[in-house]
């Protein structure tokens, strides 16, 4: 059997983790004789999707809450609950990996309860892996999990909850239908959208798909729309019928924004085309994903690419060189400022290098994130530190347990995608974990801080900073990449300015020694070899004026706090 | 194809008494005794038989007995080897180079006094150091004393002998590396290779490095290195010809030019390559497999590429010549001299220090003239 069925992805199964949300149909004889049509919803759980999972909530009738028995709760455990208390559905605890030596049900029992304010005496004990106890969770949906409610005879809704693209047959919809029927042949309408469809194909998955006659009331399946434009069958929307139409659609609907921003830049000149080509590809499967075009002087031609978070950046650059071969280099990411004119105009900003003049800048309000944090008592002062250290404001904290802390915190968004998880994971031995969602945006004292190569600022290294953290950053900046910088032929002087101040200055040695290596008989034909690959390694770097710089370099902010 | 005829012969002695832990030359240890190396030795001798009776030895100029390490497999094959050569070629042909390489381990004075009777004429002594905790790093299966020894009785035969001196060892000062060095000048040698230390994939040393355990060699400390023997070198008497190698004068390694010169050679054994050429084509063979096939073009390219090696460069005659083949020889050197890689003198354009130093850029620079 295939393990991780749901998860199709090489990149899920390799991470363990779920990208895409999948359903399922699966009948289920229960102890009373009666048999039982299950629709379940695989979700992701990762906060970058959260808008997703809320979806798949309130397409569900009750909620299964998967609690690591070795981890305990988490913060994305806490997180993940709440929306689905607050979608009023049925929860049924679940603690999984019992079979692990390291298993501690009752401190999770007790976690469940104390944090999360749910009964967990009747919390089902599992090992998916051994199959202990997964008897007893089907046989609690069947009596906790209230049957599906709506009106079969009033005009369609269907909640989209999540979408993909077949090449073969355009848009695909997961739905789930709330009220009325929707069959093969009906044209149907996408009430946020605006756009019109005619339905090819209704049906399940099982988890292979079977055709269906129609979907009705409760029933979860896919909807072949073969529409080209996943832009048109949005996550969130109400599926209707164009000739019977829903007077309301159901609640919640938001249009996705993107949260980071990353330059995206092809090494080789002409995979421009290619890379355009492959995200246009990637949007129809994943309509968060947008771009603009940008340029760069030292980089060239590429794109300004926005994402939901940080995992879906690193999720989509990977899609990007593996499934597409293309050959990539990134800038470090950045957020959307807001930036308030003197004139009185506000200039929404994605990238560092369209920063206006400092004259013409009133002021710069930048987002913040509401951070949730878990951790064990002792780790808090850790917490702190690291924080503190991000512009983090401290909110309040409270005690889940004897053994967790709930620690909130308003702090930039921008600081927290400057690798902030791993830095939080690794001050606190891999105990904290963390949820966030926006708080919206504050005014702050930010600056654009550029480096100099060589005297000529390089566009793609500049980077917007609180001025207070300027110096220090600009100060690590340049000593980071006077580590990652070969040594060149000549003295390679870097600089970190602030409004043509200079912070920082240091030196990367002209080179003394290359391979000295002998060359005799033999020899001759590996120095070819040696030379041609020399050759090669040059291309992986970026000529910026005379200077040859890897492509890490770009990345080189996300490491200020080594 | 119909070719040029060889000028210098090497043959290859793939075995040693234990392979040191920055080595990724083509040998393995062997124990002296292994009926292996006998049935080696007589291959090779065949081969030389064949190649003798094909004419191919005829205008052998210099012949290089090669390793691993040629002592390590004893006088008695050593013997049926070299007398095969006498027999195959004129080894009294005036100006004719022989040279044999040997570790100081397994070279001792009855050998010495016999391979100089059967024709041997210059000796290369792997060395390294002459500092016991360094050749202890390198995993060497001699002490310093040792190595001492073995060129003092080489000394008793050859009047032309040559040590290897490694630099940017880990653990090696910059006052051990002065002192071997010294040593090597004091025990009046005629020749010295300086190599700086290099981690080569697949070696113990490579494998240490990546888990941490030894530290990878620094640029900065090797080129001080280089330098500090090219200073103690030239002050004592030795020319550097070459860019790891040194000579004090008529005692260049005629072999080894031969191989930054564009002669062609033969290899015999496991591992050695023959360079094949006529006017139009030149062909580098290995263990019966063609590893460069190079056109006119690219053989004047490589030609200059291996030119600036050596101390003396390349000629006018030879760049016009190359010129006359090859687009933008002329502005690659002009290039080069603007970077001062290079300079003109006596109608020669020879490599600088900072040339030699920055080596990989100046021959990337000629060899990409015809990739």
């Amino acid at each position: 059997m295939t393990e991780q069925i749901l998860d199709t992805m090489d990149i899920e199964r390799e991470r363990g983790i779920t990208i895409k949300s999948q359903a399922v149909r699966v009948n289920y004889e229960a102890d009373d004789g009666e048999v039982y049509e299950f629709n379940l919803i695989d979700t992701p759980g990762h906060v970058d999707f959260t808008y997703e999972v809320s979806r798949s909530l309130a397409a569900c009738e009750g909620a299964v809450l998967v609690v690591d028995a070795t981890q305990g709760v988490e913060a994305q455990t806490v997180a993940n609950a709440m929306m689905a208390m607050n979608a009023n559905l049925e929860i049924i605890p679940l603690i999984n990996k019992i079979d692990l030596p390291a298993s501690d049900p009752d401190r999770a029992r007790e976690q469940i309860e104390d944090g999360l304010a749910i009964p967990a005496d009747d919390a089902v004990l599992c090992s998916a892996k051994t199959g202990v106890g997964v008897h007893d969770l089907l046989e609690s949906v069947v009596y906790n999990i209230p049957a599906p409610t709506g009106d079969e005879d009033a005009p369609l809704r269907a909640l989209i909850f999540d979408s993909y693209f077949d090449a073969y047959r355009g848009v695909v919809a997961l739905v789930r239908v709330v009220d009325g029927t929707v069959r093969k042949g009906d044209q149907i309408y996408m009430m946020a959208a605006q756009s019109e469809a005619l339905v090819e194909e209704v049906g399940a998955r099982r988890p292979t798909e079977i055709a269906l006659p129609d979907l009705s009331v409760g029933d979860v399946g896919y909807l072949v729309t073969g529409l080209k434009d996943g832009a048109q069958v949005k996550v969130g929307d109400t599926i209707t019928l164009s000739s019977n139409r829903a007077s309301e659609p159901l609640p919640g609907y938001r249009d996705v924004k993107p949260m980071v921003f990353t330059g995206l830049f092809p090494i080789e000149g002409d995979q421009y085309e290619p890379l355009k080509e492959a995200l246009e590809k990637l949007a129809l499967n994943d309509p968060a994903l947008v771009w603009e075009p940008e340029t760069s002087h030292a980089l060239g031609f590429g794109f300004r690419v926005g994402f939901l978070g940080l995992l879906h950046m690193e999720v989509i650059e990977e899609r990007l060189e593996r499934e597409f071969g293309l050959n990539l280099l990134a800038t470090a990411p950045s957020v959307e400022y807001h930036v308030y004119k003197t004139n009185g105009e506000m200039v929404s900003l994605h990238s560092p290098q369209e920063m206006p003049d400092p004259g013409e800048i009133d002021h710069i309000e930048e987002p913040y994130l509401s951070v949730k944090i878990l951790v064990p008592p002792d780790y808090v002062g850790a917490v702190m530190d690291l924080t503190t250290n991000r512009r983090g404001n401290f909110v309040n904290m409270n005690y889940l347990s004897t053994t967790t802390v709930e620690v909130v915190w308003e702090m930039p968004l921008s600081e927290m995608i400057l690798d902030y998880f791993d830095r939080l994971k690794s001050s606190t031995k891999g105990y904290a974990s963390l949820d966030y969602e926006m708080a919206g945006y504050r005014p702050s004292k930010l600056v654009k801080l550029d480096i100099l190569l060589a005297g000529k600022p390089v566009d793609a290294l500049s980077f917007i900073v609180h001025s207070d953290a300027a110096y220090n950053r600009g100060r690590i900046l340049a000593s980071k990449l006077k580590e990652i910088i070969p040594r060149q032929m000549f003295e390679v002087p870097i600089q970190a300015a602030v409004g043509g101040r200079v912070l920082a200055r240091t030196t990367v040695k002209a080179k003394r020694k290359d391979v000295l290596a002998k060359c005799y008989g033999g020899d001759i034909s590996r120095k070819r070899k040696l030379l041609e690959k020399q050759k090669e390694g040059k291309k992986r770097m970026k000529a910026i004026g005379s200077v040859e710089v890897p492509q890490e370099a770009f990345m080189a902010i996300l490491k200020v706090d080594d | 194809m119909p070719h040029h005829p060889y000028k210098a012969l090497y043959l290859h002695v793939p075995f040693c008494v234990k392979r040191c832990g920055y080595c990724d030359f083509a040998t393995r240890a062997v124990g002296r005794d292994s009926a292996e190396i006998d049935e080696y030795v007589e291959h090779m001798v065949m081969d030389v038989r064949r190649y003798a009776k094909q004419g191919e030895l005829a205008d052998i100029e210099s012949v290089y007995i090669g390793g691993g390490t040629p002592s390590h497999i004893g006088m008695a094959r050593l013997s049926s080897l070299l007398y095969a050569l006498s027999v195959s070629l004129d080894l009294t042909r005036e100006g004719l180079e022989f040279t044999m390489e040997a570790n100081p381990e397994s070279l001792d004075a009855r050998m010495v006094r016999d391979v100089w009777a059967l024709g041997v004429n210059r000796i290369s002594i792997g060395v390294q150091s002459f500092d016991d905790d360094v050749l202890e790093v390198l995993g060497r299966a001699h002490d310093a004393s040792r190595a001492q020894a073995a060129i003092e009785e080489a000394k008793q035969r050859f009047e032309n002998v040559s040590v290897d001196l490694m630099c940017g060892i880990p653990g090696q000062s910059a006052d051990s590396f002065a002192r071997s060095v010294a040593k090597a000048i004091e025990l009046g040698v005629t020749h010295v290779s300086v190599y700086p230390l290099t981690i080569e994939p697949h070696t113990r040393f490579y494998h240490d490095v990546m888990a941490g355990l030894l530290d990878e060699p620094d640029d900065d400390v090797e080129a001080d290195h280089m330098e500090l023997a090219e200073r103690m070198l030239v002050d004592a008497g030795f020319s550097r010809y070459e860019v790891a190698s040194y000579a004090k004068p008529g005692f260049e390694s005629k072999h080894n030019s031969s191989y930054w010169t564009g002669v062609p050679y033969l290899g015999i054994g496991e591992s050695a390559t023959t360079m094949t050429q006529n006017g139009e084509r030149r062909m580098r063979v290995m263990n019966g497999e063609v590893v460069d096939d190079l056109d006119r073009r690219q053989m004047e390219a490589e030609d200059l590429m291996l030119g600036v090696r050596m101390a003396r460069g390349v000629s006018d005659e030879r760049i016009a010549r190359a010129a006359a083949h090859v687009d933008g020889v002329d502005e690659a050197f002009l290039e080069l001299q603007h970077l001062g890689y290079v300079v003109h003198e006596e109608g020669r354009m020879k490599p600088t220090k900072l040339g030699w130093l920055c080596g990989n850029e100046l021959y990337g620079r000629l060899l990409d003239l015809a990739p």
